[in-house]
């Protein structure tokens, strides 16, 4: 499986963790962000999120946030997977996987790629709600 | 031979539309381009060209180039 993915279908942690382990005999500390649907946002129930995508971009800006994060912390590997479907509440969304010798960089590279995934993937997100359906514009 | 231009998320259905085809013209700016789109209004919005993200509306387009008009992003 590649290291970065844009799918609609779901993921295992665990999988992701295991191929991760695999990947070297150095890794001293795994750190991971997981991102889930919410049935409330914005005072509202929600009943699903729809996410759209720009092809191609998303998943080469996806790349670079990988490139950028191995280049800069001190982390040995990373992973990316993000799903493109509509969700209900509790499902998997986003994971984000970091491996490094220590880990106080592998806490940081996995906080600085899902604030820097809002900011710069070209993926949005859908709230259908009782009320309807509205994009959300916020990077919270 | 025309410039593609690709809409996404609340500009796409504010518009009614995922895409249209702008015809090339000599020395056509991107400015050109987003104006011709029709979609001034719904500024701020990010733009990228061949799937770069770009902030120069005045670089000059050529035919076959793909423009994305894309809300701030909301993905995570």
């Amino acid at each position: 499986m590649d290291a970065v993915r844009i799918q609609e279908e779901d993921f295992s942690i665990e999988a992701e963790v295991d191929a991760l382990r695999a990947s070297s005999k150095r890794i001293g500390g795994i750190a991971t962000f997981l991102g889930c649907a919410r049935d409330f946002s914005e005072g509202r129930d929600v009943s699903s999120i729809a996410f759209e995508q720009y092809a191609g971009m998303a998943e080469a800006a996806l790349q670079s946030l990988r490139a950028e994060a191995l280049a800069t912390f001190d982390i040995i590997e990373v992973r990316i997977i993000h799903r493109i479907t509509t969700v209900y509440a509790g499902d998997q969304i986003v994971l984000i996987v970091v491996a490094a010798e220590h880990r106080g960089p592998a806490f940081k590279a996995c906080e600085w790629i899902i604030d820097t995934l809002k900011q710069r993937v070209p993926i949005w997100k859908k709230e259908l709600t009782p009320e309807g359906d509205s994009w959300v514009t916020q990077h919270p | 031979m025309s410039i593609k231009v690709l809409f996404f998320g609340a500009i796409a259905d504010k518009l009614g539309t995922r895409s249209l085809v702008v015809p090339e013209q000599k020395n056509m700016r991107l400015s050109d381009v987003l104006q011709q789109a029709g979609c001034e209004s719904y500024r701020p919005f990010l733009v990228a060209v061949n799937q770069e993200q770009v902030n120069d509306e005045q670089q000059f387009m050529h035919a076959g180039d793909e423009v994305a008009i894309m809300p701030p992003f909301s993905g995570g």
